[in-house]
């Protein structure tokens, strides 16, 4: 007599995945796309196109844009300025999201503000994660103008929203049993906040600052490109659509290519450090 | 004279339960009291109530000659420097120095400013190893709260609550987490505060025997209602019977 409630498959093998709605609506909308994807290709409008030819002129233009690259319009100083033009641009965004963050999280942590509190937070917090951050661009666009001061504007609201977050997370993990302790001597919340949340999960936020740190240097190259937010991006931008100058774009993809690899280094040590479990 | 009276305590967290019924009991400047109990019998719960981290729903308590149901936010900081609290689990800040910790003890007598600042007075500092020294501590005053043995944390736990000058110390099973060594270094310590520095102690406990070794007073909780109230040679096995409910008494014979 075997149990009524072992789920098996339609071959009789043993399920160990509740087949819930969810499951079965993404495998569909897997399938829809990948279908959708392969016939788009059959409607392509291919008369232009002669195929051997763009993949030898792709290649050789790849091949002159890695293995060739050099400087022609920028020299080496003026190029690794831009480089710090863009870290600073993502520098600047991180730093003064931040500290605006922090105090955000405070209030969008459970328990540390009132239930009300939290949740106009996180409703403010998701709107604003929900746009995208050359959206964000193009909307301070309207009053600053393109320009370095938009992209800024547009990056330090996804900072925000990102580790509100993340910040919110960490300080809900903090041990209630400490802030009782505190309360109970007659600590008031900012003595709770700075000598038993701060200590607590100060290492988490730094490398919460450092994740962002990384991705704000992609988004500055991309904004600088984009929405003339100056620096290295812009440089690319200008090498590739301007000038169509393939060496000067090899070159400054090596040098975002090297920063972006050193951040990586110095982020995962990071994440190692601070959070071992989720680097396994 | 009386330091703490309690009439007709009634607690519950939600509406279908009484967690607890109808408590009466006073304890005078200087005892040392123990209150025993089951677990799930209210005994934290009557604790929390007294410092109101957990607000009662009816009943009065007054403590040192203040109604504790009507105080505002500030008295009520106030009130909570005059009592001291040591936990089961210590809730030391683990990344702090046992030092820094102690001081924690402070913060009810610091404005705002004062607290974020970290300042600290020459005196209070004094103060601080004064009491690691008397606990025996003071070699570990500036490690990492992380790195001390279970023992030794509760120890940092009591500074922080005598660093308070308080009037009472509420004690939520302070040795339910350590061996019987460290225990029996713990509740001397607790009765020593008490005798020689005057201090009352409310201690909650699982032990019977613990609390008829320390206490000048046990008071027996069942359910949310106090069963037994009095001396510890008074505490017969029926008592005990009647505190823990009979299935302790069957565990015991079997
Ligand atoms: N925050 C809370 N919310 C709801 N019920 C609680 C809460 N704290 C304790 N209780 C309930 O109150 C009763 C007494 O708990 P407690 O005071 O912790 O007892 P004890 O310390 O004697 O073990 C238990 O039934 C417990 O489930
Ligand atoms: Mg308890």
């Amino acid at each position: 007599m075997e149990a009524t409630y072992i789920k098996r498959k339609k071959d009789g093998r043993i399920n160990i995945k509740w087949g819930n709605k969810g499951d079965r609506v993404l495998r569909w909308t897997l399938v829809v796309l990948t279908i959708l994807t392969v016939v788009s290709f059959l409607f392509f409008n291919y008369a232009g196109l002669e195929l051997g030819s763009a993949i030898r002129e792709t290649a050789y233009n790849l091949n002159v844009m890695f293995l060739e690259p050099a400087l022609s319009h920028l020299d080496l100083g003026e190029a690794m300025y831009q480089v710090v033009v863009t870290l600073s641009l993502a520098f600047l965004a991180t730093v003064i999201g931040a500290i605006i963050a922090f105090f955000l999280s405070l209030m969008a942590a459970t328990n540390l503000a009132p239930v009300g509190v939290t949740r106009i937070v996180r409703v403010f917090v998701a709107i604003i994660r929900a746009v995208p951050t050359v959206l964000w661009v193009l909307i301070f666009a309207i009053a600053a103008g393109l320009g370095s001061e938009a992209a800024v504007l547009g990056m330090l609201f996804h900072s925000i929203a990102y580790l509100v977050k993340a910040f919110s997370e960490a300080f809900e993990e903090v041990d209630k049993g400490i802030l009782e302790a505190l309360r109970s001597i007659g600590a008031d919340w900012w003595h709770i906040v700075k000598s038993g949340v701060l200590p607590s999960t100060f290492t988490y936020l730094l490398s919460w600052i450092f994740l962002r740190f990384e991705i704000n240097f992609g988004v500055a190259v991309a904004m600088g490109a984009a929405a003339g937010a100056g620096g290295i991006g812009f440089d690319l931008f200008m090498a590739s659509g301007f000038y169509f100058d393939m060496r000067e774009v090899g070159f400054i993809t090596y040098a975002i290519l090297i920063v972006a690899f050193l951040l990586e280094v110095i982020s995962t040590r990071l994440k190692k450090r601070y959070f071992p479990a989720t680097t396994e | 004279m009386s330091l703490l009276k309690i009439d007709e305590l009634e607690k519950s967290y939600t509406a279908d339960k009484r967690i607890l019924k109808d408590i009466n009991f006073e304890i005078k400047a200087g005892e040392f009291v123990s209150i025993i109990g089951p677990s799930g019998a209210g005994k934290s719960t009557m604790l929390r109530c007294i410092n109101r981290m957990v607000e009662f729903n009816d009943g009065k308590i007054i403590f040192n000659n203040h109604d504790v149901g009507s105080l505002n936010k500030k008295e009520l900081r106030k009130l909570r420097t005059d009592i001291g609290m040591v936990f089961q689990h210590y809730n030391l800040v683990p990344r702090l120095t046992v030092i820094e910790n102690v001081l924690h003890g402070r913060f009810g007598y610091k404005t705002t400013l004062q607290g974020l600042m970290g300042r600290y007075s020459e005196k209070e500092k004094e103060d601080a190893f004064r009491l690691l020294e008397k606990l025996g501590i003071h070699e570990h005053a500036y490690k990492r709260c992380d790195q001390l043995s279970g023992g030794q944390q509760q120890r940092v736990g009591i500074c922080r609550a005598l660093i308070q000058e308080p009037k009472l110390i509420l004690c939520d099973e302070p040795i339910a987490s350590l061996d019987p060594n460290s225990s029996k270094i713990i509740m001397d310590l607790l009765k020593s505060i008490s005798k020689e520095m005057g201090i009352t102690c409310l201690v909650n406990l699982h032990q019977v025997d613990v609390a008829q070794h320390y206490s000048d007073r046990i008071i027996g909780l069942n359910d949310g209602e106090i069963v037994f109230d009095g001396k510890g040679i008074e505490l017969s096995v029926e008592q005990i019977n009647k505190i823990y409910g009979t299935k302790a008494k069957d565990l015991i014979t079997s």
